[in-house]
């Protein structure tokens, strides 16, 4: 039994897809792929299978990544092959390797924000800066009070070391990196809530989580 | 496939899962190579939807065909159907993600009553007007297929064809018709004309009701050459007709998410309250190497760890050991757990019970479906008590601590002794278990007994009876809670006023489609759902429409009163029904049909054939 890590993107339509649903699409593409898979030995067997981040549902991934164990003698290439005959449509494996760091250590994220608005991008690029480079910028997070879901206040930009603003197709593009893991988790999706909050209601933004890092912003491999 | 107007809706919704398509094995066609568009639409949510076997069946053999894109619609949910209606985006297909209102064929199967109001709703959200009568173009055609299309007269008003039996060998009549028809320009009455000389098309519109002042029907008379009577369609053997090589394998988590696969239909019991085991006669098996073959190429394509082998009772198919060994060789291996939904407690074997124990151990369901042996006699059920609680013991000593009975409350002749006779005898299957000298240490037993509301239905020999009143049911279920003395017995209910409109619409009349309209523009859908379910609306429609519901339900109807779906044929004779209901009301019982063929004429259907009596010969 050994344990490989399979990576791949999430993209287009899927991206729709919860982390459950892609827990249980991934088992039945293995499933369907042959791979002599490692089963635990209780009551009910079960494959071993996690996912180093998972990934908030409408959030597209490039760098996504699964660990699972296997059985026998079989190649990280033709695991690689076998996969990308089984994936449906939108998950594409791209690579598969020896685990190098555990899941724990990943410790940051970057992504990158596109946003699809009414304002003109020359504006909604300047509103972000001035955002971004003010003193604070506090937004409600929901947490968890024991079983009780309250908000709670968090300034935003403590976190953000450093962000980039591009264009891509006339669409305005924020990229940042973000704490990310078991430790501090900061979800994208609070910022881009916050920057298109009192805008048009046909506003929307595609978020695509772009690399894993660890402590050190080194890759996470 | 969404559009972009749709992916900015779909971070708004709950489970946008549902409403992406795209996933494995489904079915995508270049749209300017096909001669026809066609959407098959369940009219509930996606996860109801996609455990639906017919639909993976019709699915399958409509896309066969080159010229035909056959695509899935589902009701969308509340949240979804608002952002929809707010951003203008109408009812769309999940293959193509193109609008309905285009499509030439829009098919909607009728699964139960209490989504018809989704019906309505899914042609205005596709942009369509809900009256057939008010769509005037040759397509879309609407057309209604399902156990429900045995008495459709309800929604005869919006639909334009409804599909009698079974869909498999239909289809292609009705793809080449509508195919020509087009190509000829035809107008849509010409079409609905030459569809009902299809054998199973019934249109309703070629037929006019009369009614008595007593408000029955006096007669339905067909116009422009329809046929008198509309014979359902039956697939004459289940070995050569197509079974789907491939299903759609859903992202999200639905009901019935594994492997399904039909191994024998229609019933030998003749059960009289069981609407399914009359309207799926005659009985036609499969052959057990056809099965499993089939298993075994539909685990591959789609990676699923369970197969349920589904019929009405499953342990009536003559082969099910011989299928489990084979079945079992591959199986147990590739780690796949076999399920039989639909076991018997009168022929459970030990052997069978440790073959379903070989990978993982799913729950244990029985149906003795009444309390007592005087009404089990009377609705022909054949089970007796001895037999629920020997088969109770061998799966308690099998290692099960959780057993679920089935019951039905508001059975003709029931009185409140057969009510408390359903509390003694999940007390007997508790003390059962505490009898079993080897019972699992520091584990109790929790037996739940789950007891629905009968609602007559046509085609069965209740057809002519009384349904009991709510008031009624709400009595027999508080006795029924006041008999259970002991917390490992836990009991749960349907709601009433559920039933009782699934009664209304079970035998209801054309007089109703205002009613359903009436419902349906105040807000009603998905009344299948407690919490959409709005049962003051519907009271309120009934009253706005000067139409009586105790006149559908609470009434005995005479055997000489002329019913609104005499005027279909399901194979199965009226005198037969109405020898069936005097036995009822005698608690006398009918052997089922391997012993003895109770001449109940499906088997006209199959040209004399029928495989309960050909497998008694063997």
């Amino acid at each position: 039994m050994r344990c490989v890590r399979i990576w791949f993107e999430k993209k287009g339509d899927v991206r729709f897809i919860s982390h459950l649903d892609l827990m249980r699409t991934m088992t039945r593409a293995i499933r369907r792929s042959q791979i002599p898979l490692w089963y635990t030995e209780g009551f009910n067997p079960h494959p071993y299978m996690t996912f180093v981040l998972p990934l908030s549902l409408g959030m597209e991934s490039e760098n996504d990544a699964m660990d699972i164990r296997v059985e026998g003698e079989i190649t990280n290439r033709e695991v690689m092959t076998a996969l990308s005959k089984v994936m449906p449509q939108g998950i594409t494996v791209t690579c598969v390797t020896e685990p190098v760091l555990d899941p724990k250590f990943i410790a940051f994220a970057s992504f990158d924000i596109a946003f699809y608005t009414a304002e003109s991008a020359a504006a909604l690029e300047e509103r972000i800066r001035n955002m971004l480079s003010g003193t604070e910028l506090v937004v409600q997070k929901l947490g968890k009070k024991g079983h009780r879901k309250v908000y709670k206040d968090i300034d935003l930009l403590p976190h953000i070391k450093t962000y980039e603003l591009k264009e891509k197709d006339g669409a305005p593009v924020l990229s940042l990196v973000l704490p990310a893991g078991s430790t501090t988790n900061i979800n994208p999706s609070l910022l881009a809530d916050e920057i298109i909050k009192g805008g048009s209601e046909d506003d929307y933004y595609v978020i695509i989580r772009k690399q894993l890092f660890a402590e050190g912003m080194k890759a996470f491999e | 496939m969404v559009s972009k107007e749709v992916e900015k809706i779909l971070p708004l919704v709950q489970k946008p899962g549902r409403y992406i398509g795209g996933e494995l094995n489904s079915v995508i066609k270049d749209k300017e190579k096909v001669a026809l568009r066609y959407a098959f639409c369940f009219p509930d949510s996606y996860e109801i939807g996609m455990s639906h076997l017919g639909m993976k069946i019709l699915y399958s053999i409509a896309n066969e065909r080159e010229d035909v894109w056959c695509e899935r619609v589902f009701a969308p949910w509340h949240d979804m159907e608002a952002q929809m209606r707010k951003h203008g985006i109408p009812l769309y297909a999940l293959e193509s993600g193109d609008a309905i209102k285009d499509f030439d064929l829009i098919a909607f199967t009728l699964m139960y009553e209490l989504s018809y109001s989704n019906v309505l709703n899914m042609l205005d959200l596709a942009g369509l007007p809900v009256r057939a009568a008010d769509r005037y173009s040759l397509t879309p055609i609407v057309i209604g297929g399902g156990p429900c299309a045995c008495n459709p007269e309800p929604m005869a008003e919006f639909f334009d064809i409804f599909s009698l039996g079974e869909g498999e060998e239909v289809y292609d009549e009705l793809f080449d018709l509508l195919e020509e028809c087009k190509k000829n320009g035809s107008s849509k009455e010409e079409f609905l004309r030459r569809a009902a000389k299809i054998d199973g098309m019934y249109v309703p519109s070629l037929y006019d009701v009369e009614y008595n002042e007593d408000k029955t029907i006096k007669a339905v008379v067909p116009k422009n050459g329809a046929p008198e009577k509309i014979r359902k369609r039956i697939v004459s053997e289940l070995d050569s007709v197509k079974y789907p090589d491939k299903f759609v394998v859903p992202y999200i988590e639905v009901v019935h998410d594994r492997v399904v696969h039909e191994i024998l239909r229609g019933c030998i019991r003749g059960c009289r309250f069981c609407q399914a085991g009359f309207l799926y006669r005659p009985i036609r098996e499969k052959s057990p190497d056809t099965i499993n073959n089939q298993c075994r190429g539909l685990c591959d394509v789609t990676g699923y760890d369970e197969i349920s082998l589904s019929s009405l009772s499953t342990s009536d198919y003559t082969q099910l050991e011989p299928l489990l060994d084979k079945l079992l060789e591959w199986t147990i291996p590739e780690k796949i757990n076999i399920a039989l939904p639909s076991l018997r407690v009168d022929n459970f074997s030990d052997e069978l019970m440790e073959k379903l124990n070989k990978v993982r151990r799913s729950g244990l369901t029985f149906a003795p479906e009444a309390g007592t042996q005087r009404l089990r006699d009377a609705i022909n059920k054949n089970v007796t008590e001895d037999e629920v609680l020997r088969t109770s013991r061998k799966a308690f000593e099998g290692g099960w601590t959780a057993v679920k009975l089935y019951f039905m409350l508001g059975l003709p002749t029931e009185t409140f002794d057969d009510v408390a006779g359903i509390a003694e005898l999940a007390q007997k299957v508790v003390d059962e278990f505490y009898k079993n000298p080897n019972k699992p240490k520091g584990k109790g037993v929790q037996v739940s007994i789950s007891v629905a509301s009968f609602v007559p239905k046509p085609f069965t020999p209740f057809q002519w009876e009384p349904q009991d009143t709510r008031e009624m049911l709400l009595e027999k279920q508080a006795h029924l809670l006041s008999c259970v003395k002991t917390r490992k017995v836990n009991v749960s209910y349907h709601k009433v006023d559920i039933s009782f409109l699934e009664g209304v619409f079970a035998r209801g009349d054309r007089r109703l489609s205002k009613v359903i309209y009436y419902a349906w523009q105040h807000g009603c859908k998905f009344d299948g759902w407690d919490d959409s379910f709005l049962f003051d609306t519907w009271l309120e429609a009934f009253e706005q429409c000067g139409v009586d519901p105790l006149f559908y339900t609470s009434r005995k109807r005479e055997f000489e009163e002329i019913l609104p779906w005499d005027h279909l044929d399901y194979g199965i004779r009226k005198e037969f029904l109405i020898s069936e209901n005097k036995k009822a009301h005698e608690s006398e019982t009918t052997p089922h049909c391997r012993i003895k063929c109770a001449g109940c004429g499906a088997n006209r259907l199959n040209g004399g054939k029928c495989d309960a009596m050909r497998k008694n010969l063997v």
